[in-house]
């Protein structure tokens, strides 16, 4: 785990950033058992990120701003952990990282996992109809998709509900593994501006 | 009353077999975890009181295969003629007010109380 931050200030500014990193080998136990891990490291990304929203000398109006500051980090980190987990490539040993940087006006968290030409492939596609379509509809569709056929896992639902619900601009990157090149590191990122998260009448 | 709990949430079906209450935070990993909470749900729907209600107040977390889970409830709900289905929900819960929005899409029907 890393972290690194301008030790002369308590509060980021626009020129400041704030970074947190933290790295897990998917591969050192089952699934069930390092599902536990994402909730833990999430709402840990979430206290941290409130320790520098402005809050302290603070009324409700306040707290409650920080309260969805953290909700939404907490949230979004999960989902993009949880996703890392369950489609990482299992038989190579890349880590599944996950980044926070905060800067004055947008919190960005990124989560990237070794995959499968075939599975970035997948990926790849999902992510096209994702730009090409309108998120809402894409959630409906899943959503009563999900309701016809008990078997289907419904994907990506977490992807929708971060741009749905939380206003979340995403990004997605596609590397050939440097060393093992028979692999892809796949990076979801996404973007929450301050101003939307604290602005939202919810 | 049934009851069905985890390390960090309780879900209990209350014994008018009506009124589900969720407590904790539910981040579970998929359709299969979420089975038994859902059949749950759909015990409500056997002999549909009005309305049915499901209590989210307590209910700090859910991961979004969760919120497919409520969404196949509701569509079920939906489908059938004549239930009333009512959520109840909270401010202080940053999550509820945003996302169970897109639950009434699904169900126009669905009421949601904020308080």
């Amino acid at each position: 785990m890393t972290f690194s931050r301008n030790p002369d200030s308590d509060k980021a500014t626009s020129h400041e950033r704030e970074y947190l990193e933290m790295a897990f080998s998917p591969s050192s136990g089952p699934l069930r058992s390092r599902w536990r891990n994402n909730g833990l490291s999430a709402d840990f990304l979430g206290d941290y990120v409130a320790t520098f929203m402005p809050s302290n000398d603070g009324g409700a109006v306040l707290e409650k701003q920080q309260s969805r500051i953290k909700h939404a980090v907490a949230y979004i980190a999960n989902e993009l952990l949880e996703n890392a987990m369950k489609y990482h490539q299992r038989d190579v040993d890349i880590p599944v990282r996950i980044d926070l940087e905060l800067t004055g006006d947008h919190i960005t968290v990124s989560v990237s996992n070794g995959a499968s030409q075939s599975q970035a492939q997948n990926y790849a596609k999902f992510v096209e109809q994702l730009r090409a379509g309108d998120a809402s509809e894409l959630f409906l569709q899943q959503q009563e998709k999900s309701a016809k056929c008990d078997e289907a896992e419904v994907s990506c639902v977490g992807l929708l509900t971060m741009i749905i619900d939380y206003d979340a601009l995403m990004d997605w990157r596609f590397e050939v593994h440097p060393v093992q090149r028979e692999s892809m590191i796949v990076t979801t990122s996404a973007v929450l501006l301050l101003d939307n998260i604290l602005g939202a009448s919810a | 009353m049934k009851n069905i709990q985890g390390e960090s949430f309780e879900v209990r079906l209350e014994p008018d077999n009506s009124t589900v209450l969720f407590k904790g935070a539910l981040r579970l990993s998929g359709t299969e975890d979420y089975a038994p909470i859902l059949n749950m749900l759909k015990e409500t729907l056997i002999n549909p009181a009005a309305p049915i209600v499901l209590d989210l107040r307590e209910l700090n977390f859910l991961n979004s295969s969760g919120i497919t889970m409520l969404s196949r409830f509701v569509i079920e709900a939906r489908d059938r003629s004549g239930i009333y289905l009512m959520f109840l929900a909270s401010e202080a819960v940053p999550w509820h007010a945003r996302s169970l929005k897109n639950l009434q899409r699904l169900m126009p029907s669905l009421s949601i109380s904020l308080s």
